[in-house]
């Protein structure tokens, strides 16, 4: 560990001490409303004590330094169960795409307001016939004199009905430009011709929204990177997707397993199966680690980041399986507030091998660019 | 080591593995200085050199040396050392009146050395003893994988030089240095198999193109990977953090990960990787029985278990 690591830490853990009361939540956390409420106001102390702020570049409000310190601000707040860290880590993946390819005066105008809390931002990229193969999107982007002209439809945009901006992908090209004719704009989720329409999925937490836009205007200042180079933007942020914030993700993981086992009925749970989950969190955190050095010194994330994503999913499942086991009775039969928690965490870990790019994808990705196995059939 | 000099280092090491083997590999240590290296940087000697003993394939009496280091007994460097028997990690030998009895596993080295060090459990504490290795019962082992040359030792012995008592620390000390050393051989063997089953992918033609093509082909040795890549990071994790609790968990994930990469790439390998024509099934057979050395994936994984449910505390996490 680094000393200004060592320091940063140091300071952290003290204020959230110091600060626990002002920090924990004002109600009981049921709804996703209540975790957004609860985002919000960790994200604002937590700015307006500075540290919010560590590890961002000062262009766009930060006060510099090492990334890594993102990662442990990002697994203090969930260790200590304060932050929800799917809802929480959208900054690291949206803030980034901003200060690496906005305009410089929007990103310094805009990027503040995330990490303050006072915004939530989201990312327009799944469709409904475009899930694994992104290249092939259709929302369509169209030049009119006064600016771009969006149309079209995006789904599983996380938090998108309390979203005020979306970072999305739009068909510039031809239809079936595939690769080169994707734009990236930064879109006011208040324009008119935008409806939102959370989808109701099976863990009961309405995170994931259909957007449909029609005939929304889009200024040309809004253009992230090129014309015609939004894949480039595209690809620049998944390999966030797969760093600081899987580094939380697997904070959380750690937390609720840890959990699990202070209460779990002796007997209750298989040895090895237990002994498997801890050694496979040990070893994502482990590889994970790797990848924040890495990304902290500059170092350009690609595809060996696919391995992280691929070990973080088994490690969600086989600890979210052994509370389903071991809590059988909480998480088929409980309605009470920590009952229905076990059994949304349980229901949304099924989705860890779905979300942010198929288990399959990721075994694509390493198949070709790692293993240079070539295309496939 | 600098960065230079841990790359010419493995570059020495790597020529050592793929040009000798048992006493051969032995001599050539001693000659390029890897004793020297585990004093220095246990670390890298030890990772180094055992990722590459495992892609080779080939054998030394190296892990004698990573006991006897860590022991920090007077042993000289090139002793021969009685391990624990297949699947322990118990001192192997307890003392009887007149001498000591044992039962335990060596290297090759075994039999080419009068006396070896075997470490014993009084009821003073723990000790290391010299016993002369012509009293032992050492049987040569053909078994699973009659290349490794490992040798099965029982019976009793006189203890022939007074013996070392060894620090309480010392033996769990030199067990965690025996699976760092395995797990790196063990993760060597799986990047082995990995590479041959790779380059057979893209060499086998069937349906009239690569069977590297096929995405049933391309996802296991795509997870063979992820296996070998979430073994050499705990292995990592286990050097930086130094706990004996992450040395064992390290040593289960490489077994695991080793048979995983094993299942995956015999399949793909199919025909050709079931004859003895492909250097596959030794690979194979090695690592069969390296998991079992100093404790298994299934037991340490198990032991893990069962402690962490006594304790109802996960083991503290690796820090940032």
């Amino acid at each position: 560990m680094s000393m200004e690591l060592d320091a940063f830490c140091h300071t952290l853990d003290r204020w959230l001490d110091e600060h626990a009361a002002a920090l924990a939540p004002d109600r009981a956390m049921g709804t996703l409303d209540e975790h957004m409420a609860q985002l919000a106001k960790v994200k604002r102390l937590a700015y307006d004590a500075g540290f919010m702020r560590w590890g961002w570049p000062e262009r766009v409000g930060g006060l510099g330094g090492s990334s890594l310190l993102r990662a442990y601000l990002g697994e203090a707040l969930t260790d200590r169960d304060l932050v929800e860290p799917g809802i929480y880590s959208m900054t690291e993946t949206l803030a980034p795409t901003m200060i690496d390819h906005a305009p410089p005066a929007l990103a310094a105008d805009m990027v503040p307001r995330l990490l303050r809390g006072e915004e939530t931002w989201c990312q327009g990229f799944s469709e409904p016939g475009t899930g694994s193969n992104l290249a092939a999107l259709g929302c369509r982007a169209m030049r009119a004199k006064q600016g771009w002209r969006v149309t079209g439809e995006k789904v599983w945009t996380s938090l998108a009905q309390y979203a005020q901006r979306c970072v999305l992908l739009t068909r510039t090209g031809a239809p079936g430009s595939a690769h080169s004719g994707i734009t990236a704009l930064f879109v006011d989720m208040d324009s008119p011709g935008i409806t939102v329409r959370p989808i109701e999925t099976m863990h009961s937490a309405p995170e994931f929204c259909e957007v449909f836009f029609d005939d929304v205007a889009v200024p040309f200042e809004r253009t992230l990177g090129q014309e015609g180079r939004g894949w480039s933007v595209a690809m620049d942020l998944l390999p966030f997707e797969r760093s600081t914030a899987l580094w939380h993700k697997a904070a959380y993981l750690r937390r609720r397993l840890e959990d699990l086992v202070e209460v779990v009925p002796v007997d209750a749970l298989d040895p090895a199966a237990l002994g498997a989950a801890v050694q496979l969190l040990a070893a994502f955190r482990a590889r994970s680690r790797a990848t924040q050095y890495r990304m902290a010194a500059g170092e350009r994330l690609g595809p060996e980041t696919s391995i992280d994503k691929v070990l973080v999913a088994s490690a969600e499942q086989a600890v979210f399986d052994l509370v389903e086991d071991g809590l059988a009775p909480e998480v088929l039969l409980g309605d009470g507030l920590g009952e229905s928690r076990w059994r949304s965490d349980y229901l949304f870990s099924r989705a860890a091998t779905i979300y942010g790019g198929t288990s399959e994808i990721q075994r694509n990705i390493i198949a070709r660019r790692l293993l240079g196995l070539g295309l496939d059939r | 080591m600098d960065a230079a000099e841990l790359d010419l280092f493995d570059r020495t090491l790597r020529g050592a593995t793929e040009a000798h083997s048992g006493a051969d590999l032995d001599a050539a240590l001693v000659e390029l200085g890897w004793h020297d290296a585990l004093a220095d940087d246990r670390h890298a000697a030890v990772s180094l050199l055992f990722e590459h003993q495992g892609r080779t394939a080939v054998t030394s009496g190296a892990l004698d040396d990573v006991i006897a280091d860590a022991l920090g007994t007077d042993t000289a460097p090139d002793s021969a050392i009685v391990f624990p028997a297949l699947g322990r990690a118990e001192p192997p030998a307890h003392q009887v009146a007149g001498g000591v009895v044992l039962e335990g596993l060596g290297t090759s080295r075994l039999l080419r050395r009068d006396t070896a060090w075997v470490v014993v459990s009084t009821p003073q504490g723990i000790v290391a003893a010299a016993v002369k290795t012509a009293e032992l019962a050492c049987r040569p082992v053909l078994g699973m994988d009659p290349d490794f040359g490992l040798v099965e030792v029982a019976g009793g012995a006189t203890v022939v030089a007074p013996v070392t008592p060894i620090d309480p620390n010392g033996w769990s000390t030199a067990v965690s240095g025996a699976r760092l050393a395995v797990g790196h051989e063990l993760v060597g063997a799986s990047a082995a198999m990995l590479e041959l089953a790779r380059v057979h992918a893209l060499n086998r033609v069937q349906f009239g193109s690569p069977i590297s093509a096929f995405q049933a082909v391309r996802h296991r040795l795509a997870d063979s990977l992820v296996a070998v890549e979430s073994a050499r990071a705990l292995l990592d994790a286990a050097w930086q953090d130094g706990s004996g609790e992450t040395a064992a968990m390290a040593k289960a994930l490489s077994g695991r990960s080793a048979r995983t990469v094993a299942r995956h790439c015999q399949q793909v390998l199919a025909g050709i990787g079931f004859t003895t024509e492909h250097p596959l099934h030794r690979y194979i057979r090695r690592v069969l029985v390296l998991d079992e050395l100093f404790g298994s994936a299934r037991s340490l994984t198990a032991a893990l278990g069962r402690d962490v449910l006594t304790r109802r505390r996960l083991p503290p996490p690796l820090p940032l």
